[in-house]
């Protein structure tokens, strides 16, 4: 496992705590872009995505890459990860793993 | 001639009839010789078996005395068939010549640590002169499935079942003189596989339903008499004036529900009688997360289930499987019992005398699993072994007899660290000397990971707080 660019799980209210660092997040996919596309994150907040998608993108993707904004990633890769995905669970975790159990985390 | 009868329980009476009533707390199997004088307080109904040893009929009864102390005595075929006329509710008997020994708890629910046999010499004996106290509840549960019938008659019904859902109030304007009645609904579901909407009405709303309402998630059981069958919305049970609630009663019926919704009920899904379906009730419904314990948990209370099983759910992996034990034995393909092994390659039984090559295989296994607290050796057996091991308990076969036993350790192999949701139950058996804790798979789920990650989330805020 490559740790040498250890990303920060965010959501949407969390990712612009993060400009500039390296993040990673779950969202929704509203629509596609012009060079990436528009999602809604677990808490649901805007996040746009620039960067390169996967051929054909499913409901859920999760984005790992620099944040370029307070609602924006630039990303690095972007997963699919399927048409059900729980974003209440999600979220809770990002709170989590940046409120009480952030020294568990990076 | 006048015969002054009169009844003391621990002097002898001064009467021509010579018998000494002895308190059944005094009773125990040294003692010879007693009479007993006592009321039957409940009343089972005839059972008819069929064993190893043949076929039989047996019932009991519950007797009490003056002192309030409660007995149970069976009776079996001759007996049985002898005393069941005779035995009423409510009647007072003299009985003697009966055996004791101590109580089978499994069987037995009376508070005493003795349980009284009858036989064909016992004697029985009504005592013509005592009042017929009848209980003043008496029960007769209709199951959930079989309401139908029932529908608009005039006949009133009594159900039995476990609290799935409770309402909140409803107030509801009665057209006939415009008054505002409260009214609850509550579910119940029972061991026929179906929930059914019970109405309360009136007081009962606000009083035992408002006390259901706060006990909701201890799933507790209901036994309501005088119950009106009516079709609003397809099927509705309500109550009426007489209607009478016991919450978690402490009856036969009561128990045996208890112990069903334990082991398999509480993670069920039930029909719903009656055309208004319910989806989604706001409550969770408290199933695979209910009872939630670590495998450490278990292993480190070894007196769990001392004396009735108990049952709980835990998601753990199976991290080791034997490959030389015994993991199947051969059955009977019309009576279903246990093969015992013959010359050459056919199987003969114990029961049906019939020889076979071909039988069925029955899967009992045991294997230890792990998971974030610690480790247990866990027995599975039939269908719940076959979802782990992944195949049928004849394909292993077939798989363990091959020359190559590769195919065989593959399939055990892969059956190893796959996460499951085990409702398992935990009692203790006994083992030589000793009394050692087991533990049997009763009910296997897959994972349900959103589901998961929400009860670990729960679990995880709750420490903090």
């Amino acid at each position: 496992m490559d740790t040498s660019k250890p990303a920060v799980l965010v959501n949407g209210g969390l990712l612009r705590g993060y400009v500039g660092q390296r993040v990673r997040t779950v969202a929704q996919v509203v629509r596609p872009d012009a060079g990436g596309l528009t999602g809604r994150s677990t808490d649901e907040k805007q996040i746009d995505v620039k960067g390169k998608m996967p051929a054909a993108v499913t409901t859920f993707v999760e984005v790992i890459g620099v944040a370029d904004g307070p609602q924006s990633i630039c990303a690095e890769i972007v997963t699919n990860f399927g048409d059900t995905f729980d974003a209440n669970n999600f979220n809770q975790l990002c709170r989590h793993a940046n409120g009480d159990f952030r020294h568990l985390f990076i | 001639m006048l015969l002054f009868l009169y009844y003391s329980m621990s002097t002898s009476t001064h009467t021509s009839v010579p018998r000494q009533i002895y308190p059944l707390a005094r009773l125990n199997p040294y003692q010879g010789n007693w009479t007993i004088k006592v009321r039957v307080t409940s009343k089972g109904h005839m059972r008819h078996y069929n064993n190893t040893r043949g076929e039989g009929c047996v019932f009991s009864v519950e007797l009490t005395d003056d002192d309030g102390t409660q007995i149970q005595a069976i009776m079996f075929n001759a007996a049985a068939r002898k005393f069941f006329e005779l035995f009423d509710m409510g009647k007072v008997y003299y009985i003697s010549g009966g055996y004791l020994k101590r109580a089978n708890k499994q069987y037995n629910r009376v508070d005493n640590d003795y349980e009284m046999t009858l036989n064909e010499n016992s004697q029985v004996e009504e005592a013509v002169n005592e009042p017929i106290i009848i209980p003043t509840l008496t029960f007769s549960f209709v199951p959930i499935d079989q309401l139908g019938p029932y529908v608009q008659q005039k006949e009133l019904i009594d159900v039995i079942g476990v609290v799935q859902h409770v309402s909140s109030t409803m107030s509801i304007r009665r057209k006939a003189d415009n008054e505002s009645v409260p009214k609850r609904d509550i579910t119940i579901a029972d061991d026929t596989m179906k929930s059914m909407i019970v109405s309360l009405w009136g007081p009962l709303a606000t009083g035992i339903g408002s006390k259901l309402l706060d006990m909701f998630d201890a799933s507790p059981i209901v036994a309501i008499k005088s119950l009106r069958v009516s079709d609003f919305g397809g099927l509705t049970l309500s109550t009426i004036t007489k209607t009478i609630i016991e919450i978690n009663p402490n009856s036969h019926e009561s128990q045996k529900l208890k112990t069903w919704y334990a082991s398999e009920g509480s993670v069920a899904t039930f029909e719903s009688v009656g055309s208004t379906f319910r989806p989604g009730h706001t409550n969770d419904a408290p199933s695979m997360y209910s009872d939630r314990v670590g495998l450490e948990y278990i292993t480190n209370n070894p007196s769990l289930g001392e004396s009735t099983p108990v049952y709980y759910t835990t998601r753990a992996c199976m991290s080791f499987i034997k490959d030389d034990q015994a993991m199947y034995y051969r059955t009977c393909k019309t009576c279903n019992k246990k093969l015992t092994v013959n010359v050459g390659s056919a199987y003969s039984f114990l029961i049906c005398r019939k020889t076979q090559t071909d039988p069925n295989f029955r899967y009992v296994v045991s294997a230890k699993f792990s998971d974030a607290s610690g480790e247990a050796w866990m027995s599975l057996f039939a269908d719940e072994a076959e979802t782990i091991i992944g195949c049928s308990a004849a394909d292993l076969d077939i798989m363990k007899s091959k020359p190559d036993g590769s195919a065989y350790q593959t399939q055990l192999k892969k059956a190893k660290w796959v996460p499951h949701v085990f409702r398992v139950m935990v009692a203790l058996r006994a083992y030589n000397n000793d009394r050692r804790q087991r533990i049997t798979v009763k009910i296997v789920s897959l994972v349900d990971y959103a589901g998961e990650s929400k009860y670990l989330l729960n679990e995880i805020s709750s420490t903090q707080s």
